[in-house]
């Protein structure tokens, strides 16, 4: 390896990162361009890194970039590629740390209350990002698939499938973005999203908490049985009542729905 | 279109890039198109609809497989896990070859997910063909590497680029695939001739010829790849697609992306070109006069916003 190919490689990489501090040995081992002196030639790559990472940031974080505004998301997004220049070699990774960073970087973090809108948006960016991931995952589209006449001890959580909970309603949010109806930040209500991916299609259930823990009892065990019995020492209601409605009431939908896959 | 050019592979005839935006467009119409350039990086780790997608595409049209990062250049070790998913998906579509760039995209780690120049001179040479043949081995086939379009010049270079990539492909074999939008605008920007570069140009081994638009600056020109293909490119082409007896040629279209029939006319103006329009005429044709100025504010060079899903339109909420 040529040394000084690396040395040169590290001085024009962190001069993309950082262009306001560009190190004084990449100028001198640049020539001027035909028109423009040396700096400008660099300047090029510079404007076009963050041009192009800034808009690939939106593209992954539509309605985090609606919510926040354009010129916001900008700066938001500058400061998350400065923090965190992309290392994957696929820009589906891009935002991978996008949410956490916002987290950790949130600018109430010391102070004593926590703001609202700030909430709203690590959340949104963490259903965002949870969307993102799930378009490209590896899927389950060839099955199998259960059916309704299946029985309970073959049903398990389908692989494409993720349960998250937001202080937000961010699912609806979400919507509003796609549909144009430009919707105004909402307060906060506590909700519970099955996310989920059939036929390429990714689908996002609101469930209710009592649903969720269930859901989320049966991703630990894969065992109905064991689900329901949780969820009736929870709610303090008879196994007989809870198996019941388990049956009557959201079997057949879920598994229409997708949730599940059929255990060989 | 002759059957094959002097490399030895076969010749594809007029391509277009496969993108997201006109997925549906294809599997609907099937469009009489003769090829599909896919971008590697879209498809290696795609477990969802994108391979789906181009698995159906390939039932029906050659596939040749395009990366962005591969970073030949760099002074980071290769990515070898990168290079064997490469090699399944390229298995997996039956890949007519697999090219990237003379460049580099990142170093310690990172990517800037843009293809920056290397200088050219002994020491690179060695480098770079090292890590070629490393390549062509796991991929178990030739490595077909482009031109890039570049805006800097290094002082450590000491080797022109055609003379650089002749002696590459020399103690490689690899297989090259000249881009003539990046030849005009790399040699508008360091001030040198296009006309003498494709004479110094090692088209015995060609496979693939790129054309592309670009945002003429005044100052300098940047690889927009984002409007028509202004008319001195498409000159630089009939003398490049000439050269190589008719290699294969594909049309770069990412940002902006026009319809998909907007698209196919584009590269099929390459038929006029070909059968001999002479440099005034062609000047005549093209209706977008790329070469004009533009005081429009600077695009990115090399949009990669095009690589990514409009995962938006794909999902659904079920408030029931």
């Amino acid at each position: 390896m040529s040394a000084a190919l690396h040395d040169l490689q590290r001085w024009m990489h962190q001069a993309l990162i950082t262009p306001d501090a560009v190190d004084p040995a990449i100028a001198n081992a640049l020539l001027p361009g035909h028109r423009l002196i040396a700096s400008e030639c660099l300047a090029i790559y510079q404007r076009s890194y963050i041009l192009r990472l800034r808009m690939c940031l939106g593209e992954q974080f539509p309605a985090t970039r609606h919510a926040l505004g354009a010129p916001l998301f900008a700066a938001f997004a500058d400061e998350y590629l400065r923090a965190c220049p992309p290392s994957s070699h696929s820009l589906y990774d891009l935002g991978e740390r996008f949410p956490t960073w916002l987290t950790e970087t949130r600018p109430d973090r010391e102070a004593p209350e926590r703001e609202d809108w700030i909430d709203f948006m690590v959340d949104l960016a963490h259903y965002e990002r949870e969307l993102f991931r799930l378009f490209d995952a590896p899927g389950f589209e060839d099955g199998p698939w259960p059916t309704t006449s299946s029985d309970d001890r073959t049903l398990v959580l389908q692989p494409c499938l993720r349960l998250a909970s937001y202080q937000f309603p961010v699912a609806r949010y979400y919507q509003d973005v796609r549909a144009d109806r430009s919707p105004a930040p909402p307060t906060g209500a506590p909700c519970h999203l099955v996310i989920l991916r059939r036929n390429y299609e990714t689908v996002t259930y609101p469930v209710s908490a009592l649903h969720f823990r269930f859901l989320s009892t049966l991703q630990q065990t894969q065992n109905i049985e064991a689900a329901l019995a949780d969820i009736a020492q929870w709610s303090r209601r008879p196994l007989n009542d809870v198996t019941a409605s388990w049956t009557a009431d959201v079997r057949a939908a879920w598994i229409e729905a997708g949730f599940f896959a059929r255990a060989q | 279109m002759p059957a094959a050019n002097p490399a030895g592979d076969p010749a594809l005839g007029l391509g277009v890039g496969l993108r997201n935006v006109h997925f549906e467009h294809i599997l609907r119409n099937w469009p009489a198109v003769d090829w599909f350039e896919a971008i590697s990086e879209n498809f290696i780790d795609s477990g969802g609809r994108p391979r789906m997608v181009l698995r159906r595409i390939a039932e029906r049209y050659p596939i040749v497989l395009h990366g962005v990062s591969l970073s030949i250049g760099s002074t980071d070790p290769l990515n070898v896990r990168y290079l064997r998913r490469l090699k399944r998906l390229a298995d997996e579509i039956g890949a007519r070859w697999v090219s990237d760039h003379l460049c580099w995209t990142g170093v310690l780690g990172l990517n800037s997910h843009d293809l920056l120049p290397l200088p050219l001179n002994e020491a690179v040479l060695e480098h770079v063909a090292a890590r070629v043949r490393q390549v062509q081995d796991i991929l178990e086939r030739p490595l077909v590497l482009e031109n890039p379009s570049t805006y800097v010049r290094f002082r450590a270079s000491t080797w022109d680029e055609p003379a650089f990539l002749r002696a590459l492909c020399e103690a490689t074999n690899c297989r090259l695939l000249l881009d003539v939008n990046n030849v005009y605008v790399s040699c508008f920007n360091a001030g040198s001739d296009p006309l003498a570069y494709l004479d110094a140009f090692p088209f015995e081994r060609v496979v693939q010829l790129h054309l592309a638009g670009h945002q003429h600056c005044g100052t300098h020109i940047v690889d927009t790849h984002d409007r028509a293909v202004s008319a001195q490119v498409w000159e630089l082409f009939r003398i490049a697609w000439q050269r190589t007896s008719g290699a294969s040629t594909l049309l770069e279209w990412d940002g902006n992306v026009p319809p998909f029939q907007t698209l196919h006319n584009e590269v099929l103006h390459a038929r006029a070109v070909i059968g001999g329009a002479s440099k005034d005429s062609l000047a005549t044709v093209a209706a977008v006069d790329a070469e004009a100025i533009n005081s429009a504010r600077e695009a990115a060079s090399t949009p990669i916003d095009f690589l990514l899903p409009a995962v938006m339109s794909q999902r659904t909420w079920s408030p029931a």
